[in-house]
């Protein structure tokens, strides 16, 4: 494939808006350096990184791994799940799958505040109150898009290579694991990713879930910074959501590659 | 195209159903869980308290109070403007002109792009919110860099104009999807296409406007109607940054759901406007879906 | 590789929650009361030779996790909350009555009475609380030497708040009377705005100064005091143009250190943490006590000024710890809550982080007293109320913040009014709402 290059003044376009778009990120390093941080957007006062030993002392290394467990949990039960369903769905005649699975979708709108209270309890009674509980819940919540992100990317497949395929004698098993997935790859990624961050972002269904501290996540020491009356601790804020978010930005550069073409199946068809 | 009779689908039938099996039991409970929801804006669930316990039928009366009590319509106003610019005019223009921009290029200046609009993508809401509430503040970025050195006041953006700003933060926050969408659709426009458009003489806007959108009309679709649904629902940035306010001037119908769920602890009407926000976008995603249809 | 290390992680996990033995005494109680909780499970732990389970929650979202915890019976077994929330709770049958377990306790006689009946519900304690607090209108000395106002600062009625905040207006200070409105500060709008205006702007016979009357239960649905405050909101907020941005800041406590740091600030309704709040609350950088008094200074809330109403208002909250009516083990569960509240322990914390005491063993001893800002303000305390703590309040609460919602969207009086009205009624029933004419 050519490869264009980008003009001088488009190039310096973009790379104002670039330096535009990162720019509120001053304020989260300026107040995480700041041992005597106001959350004002000012120099560091007392330059120091007693912000980021605070952040990473204490509970934070349980915290780190409890957020791992349920993100990666999260994205690896949704991946597997939706996929195991979604080619199946790809490749039978099904009338109406397609309004079926954009149903779903739509119906995933409810905002999850509604579906707590009745969540909480069925999770209670079935002893799911726990760190599988929330993987569980998150997945549940988020199988209807990993359902249709799936099945399109399967579409996208030529099912002249499973016939080529069939007819050399491989078994369904062979065609699946041989042909459909690798040749998926990208796509798996792109949902196992978007899982992944929107799992290691969440808040409320790990704090209540968890019935023992020891079973708090990352997202919940956040909060951590939040005092009485409204009292704010910004420095251990920001150092704390810089390393919070770093995971799910390394993540990205590790699966970025796979994101482009992934994201090409995300459109097809309705 | 696709063959009924594949002959590695039918003879596996058994244990095709088996694989979706799982899907199925949760799906079904997701079914259950919303058929709740759906009940209870029915009754008057309260969130706490009596009511909590001992709720009553009541009918369509929440429904009706949509209608005839103040809040709603007001905030589905301000929803419709919020979603229009932030998502459907802001997040997908811009994702489209950058990923357009961008198309086939291999250069630092694609990395540096997209790994900032990336970090805005990541970055978790509520700090999100303290850094866009910082940065319009009236010793914030944009006062200090583009107002006081005019010799002007320093504004205050959130009081003055807490609707542009809260909806330039989600702009800012949510652009990288529609990108990533838009990059991977052009690519999967073939490149003979657009050259033999060139060779016809299509000039630049031609191409763009008879060849390029065409093909990828599915995905500016998909992109709307995703981004529509996350965006109508999109409810921790506002909450931080100005909480609906000043006034109402920002309260969406996801802070207003919230408000009369949690705040006031009306379970029943905040499950009717659940339901109605459903309606709503279900309208708007058919309007969608048939945008998905090859054109006749 | 990364499997493995997730595996060996939530087999560790497992362990942990394994290891806690099934009758340990559990506690739930948020982050910033932990100077408080955590020394006295230490000595519990010390006194029984027991565990205590303990689940330290950040503060946001503490509320909704406990209600549902109650709700579903997953709650520990004492439990930390709000002080409005105990009647709600202790209706629905979640909380254990104190009453009986208090009588062999020797330091429950020192409990002032009106801090305890802010805990009760039909006749019975059913929590004990940490701190209170009194509320009263900070101001901004060098503003107000600007706007030509004289200082100390003693306004006898709303006209002269009003006069005062028009002078400072006058003067260039950018907010000249920060009065808390709006739903996103939750109570504090309720309690630090509208509820203190509210009690001065009528007689207090008859409950005519409140939000129910507390006679009959019945919720106040229009009333001469309530049109009065709303439109005192108005005139603040309208006619003299204070901003609302404050109320709507992403830390709205943050902001009014800004605006006071940056002399944009006049008069400020708040309550009595503002002492250490007004510059940390976390008292780490605070300034000396003469350069604090150099500043800022602050006077009651006056009444509206007409006869018969209140010269001076107050109202106080503060948080509480409750034993849940489904503790496994009760007399354990108040054991842990009385070694918290152990004198020994409690006086210490109170006095450390210069809050209000809610005892007489403690306000009365010497340590306490020699605090002059801790004496003076508890001195406020001597005619304060409540909040209408029946179930129900936390609704109503919401709903007066929706009306000053209203007033700063420009909303007039009467409909204001009419839509609170309208929205009780639909809460409440009409037979649970009057109107005072």
């Amino acid at each position: 494939m050519e490869r264009t290059t980008l003009s001088r003044p488009m190039a310096i376009a973009l790379a104002f808006m670039a330096v535009i778009w990162v720019s509120p990120f001053a304020w989260l390093f300026s107040n995480a350096f700041d041992t005597a941080a106001t959350g004002r957007l000012v120099w560091p006062q007392n330059f120091g990184i007693d912000n980021f030993t605070g952040a990473i002392g204490g509970d934070a290394g349980r915290m780190f791994l409890n957020s791992l467990l349920i993100a990666a949990g999260t994205a690896t039960i949704s991946v597997v799940v939706g996929a195991a369903a979604a080619y199946p769905l790809s490749r039978l005649r099904m009338p109406g799958k397609n309004a079926l699975l954009w149903t779903l979708v739509l119906l995933r709108m409810l905002p999850s505040v509604g579906v707590l209270v009745p969540l909480y309890f069925a999770a209670q009674r079935s002893g799911l109150l726990n760190q599988f509980g929330v993987m569980l819940a998150l997945s549940c919540l988020n199988l209807p898009f990993t359902l249709l992100l799936l099945k399109n990317f399967f579409d996208t497949v030529p099912i002249e290579l499973e016939e080529a395929a069939y007819v050399d004698g491989a078994s369904l098993w062979q065609i699946v694991t041989g042909i459909v997935l690798p040749m998926s790859r990208a796509g798996l990624a792109v949902v196992w990713f978007f899982s992944f961050t929107g799992a290691w972002n969440e808040f409320l269904l790990p704090l209540i879930f968890s019935r023992v501290e020891a079973a708090f996540p990352m997202s919940v020491g956040l909060y951590g910074a939040f005092g009485r009356m409204g009292a704010i601790d910004y420095g251990f804020l920001a150092a704390f959501s810089i390393i919070y978010a770093a995971p799910a930005v390394g993540v990205y550069f590790l699966l970025r590659r796979n994101m482009n073409t992934g994201f090409a199946g995300v459109g097809v068809k309705g | 195209m696709r063959h009924q009779a594949n002959p590695w689908i039918t003879s596996n039938l058994w244990l095709l159903s088996a694989a979706m099996l799982p899907a199925i039991i949760l799906v079904g409970a997701l079914l259950f869980f919303t058929g709740w929801a759906i009940t209870f804006s029915f009754t008057d669930l309260g969130l706490t308290g009596r009511k909590a316990v001992e709720w009553s039928w009541v009918g369509l009366e929440n429904y009706e109070r949509l209608f005839t009590r103040k809040g709603f319509l007001e905030s589905l106003w301000t929803t419709v403007i919020f979603v229009f610019f932030s998502a459907i005019v802001g997040q997908s223009v811009l994702g489209f002109l950058l990923a357009a921009t961008l198309r086939g290029t291999v250069s630092t200046t694609r990395s540096v792009v997209e790994v900032c609009i990336m970090l805005g993508w990541l970055l978790p809401d509520i700090v999100a919110a303290f850094l866009w509430s910082a940065t319009t503040s009236q010793t914030g970025l944009i006062n200090s860099l583009f107002v006081v050195p005019f010799g002007l006041k320093p504004i205050n953006f959130i009081n003055d104009f807490a609707l542009p700003v809260v909806t330039l933060a989600n702009i800012w926050k949510g652009t990288a999807w529609s990108y990533l969408l838009f990059v991977a659709a052009l690519d999967s426009v073939p490149r003979e296409i657009i050259e033999a458009a060139k060779i016809d003489g299509a000039t630049r806007w031609q191409r763009a406007w008879l060849v390029v959108l065409p093909i990828i009309r599915p995905h500016i679709a998909t992109n709307l109607l995703f981004i529509t649904i996350w965006t109508f629902t999109y409810f921790p940035l506002i909450f931080a940054m100005t909480g609906g306010g000043p006034g109402r001037q920002t309260e969406t119908l996801a802070l207003f759901l919230y408000n009369q769920s949690f705040a006031r602890g009306n379970l029943g009407f905040g499950s009717a406007i659940s339901v109605a926000m459903l309606l709503i976008v279900g309208a708007l995603s058919t309007v969608y879906l048939r945008m998905l249809r090859e054109p006749k | 590789m990364l499997k493995r290390t997730l595996l060996a992680s939530a087999a560790a996990l497992a362990l942990l929650a394994a290891t806690a033995p099934a009758q340990a005494v559990s506690i739930m109680y948020a982050e910033w009361l932990a100077s408080l909780v955590e020394p006295g499970i230490a000595n519990y732990e010390a006194a029984t030779g027991e565990k205590v389970e303990a689940i330290k929650l950040p503060g946001a979202a503490y509320d909704q996790r406990t209600s549902l915890d109650l709700a579903a019976g997953t709650a520990a077994d004492v439990i930390q909350l709000d002080s409005f929330m105990v009647s709600e709770f202790a209706s629905s049958g979640y909380l254990e009555p104190l009453t009986e377990s208090a009588k062999g306790w020797d330091q429950y006689q020192y409990y002032m009475p009106g801090l305890l009946d802010v805990a009760s519900y039909d006749g019975a304690v059913y929590a004990l609380p940490t701190d209170t607090d009194v509320r009263m209108l900070w101001y901004d000395k060098s503003n107000f030497e600007k706007a030509g106002i004289t200082v100390p600062w003693e306004p006898k009625s709303w006209a002269d708040v009003l006069d005062a905040a028009q002078k400072l207006k006058d003067a260039g200070v950018q907010y000249p009377f920060q009065l808390p409105a709006g739903i996103k500060q939750g109570e504090g709008a309720t309690m630090q705005g509208f509820y203190m205006a509210l009690l001065g702007a009528d007689v207090p016979e008859g409950d005519r100064n409140r939000l129910l009357n507390r006679e009959t239960g019945q919720w106040i649905g229009d009333s001469p005091a309530i049109r009065k405050t709303l439109e005192l909101y108005r005139k603040v907020y309208h006619d003299i143009g204070q901003p609302a941005d404050l109320n709507y800041a992403a830390d709205p406590g943050a902001a009014v250190r800004e605006a006071l740091a940056n002399d944009q600030l006049g008069i400020l309704a708040s309550g009595s943490w503002e002492d250490a709040c007004l510059w940390d609350c976390n008292g780490v950088n605070l300034p000396s006590r003469e350069e604090r008094d150099a500043m800022v200074g602050w006077t009651p809330w006056p009444g509206s000024g007409d006869p018969g109403n209140k010269a001076t208002t107050n109202i106080s909250g503060g948080w509480t710890i409750a034993v849940n009516s489904k503790a496994a083990d009760k007399a354990k569960a108040f054991q842990l809550l009385s070694t918290i509240f152990d004198v020994g322990n409690f006086k210490d914390w109170t006095i450390k982080n210069h809050r209000m005491g809610v005892r007489t063993d403690i306000s009365e001893s010497p340590e306490y007293m020699a605090d002059a800002y801790l004496a003076k303000a508890t001195a406020l305390a001597a005619d304060t109320t409540g909040r209408d703590t029946i179930p129900g309040y936390q609704t109503v609460s919401a709903l007066v913040q929706t009306m000053t919602t209203e007033i700063l969207d420009g909303a007039s009086v009467e409909d204001t009014v009419k839509n609170y009205h309208d929205a009780l009624v639909d809460e409440f029933g009409a037979d649970k709402v009057i109107t005072y004419e």
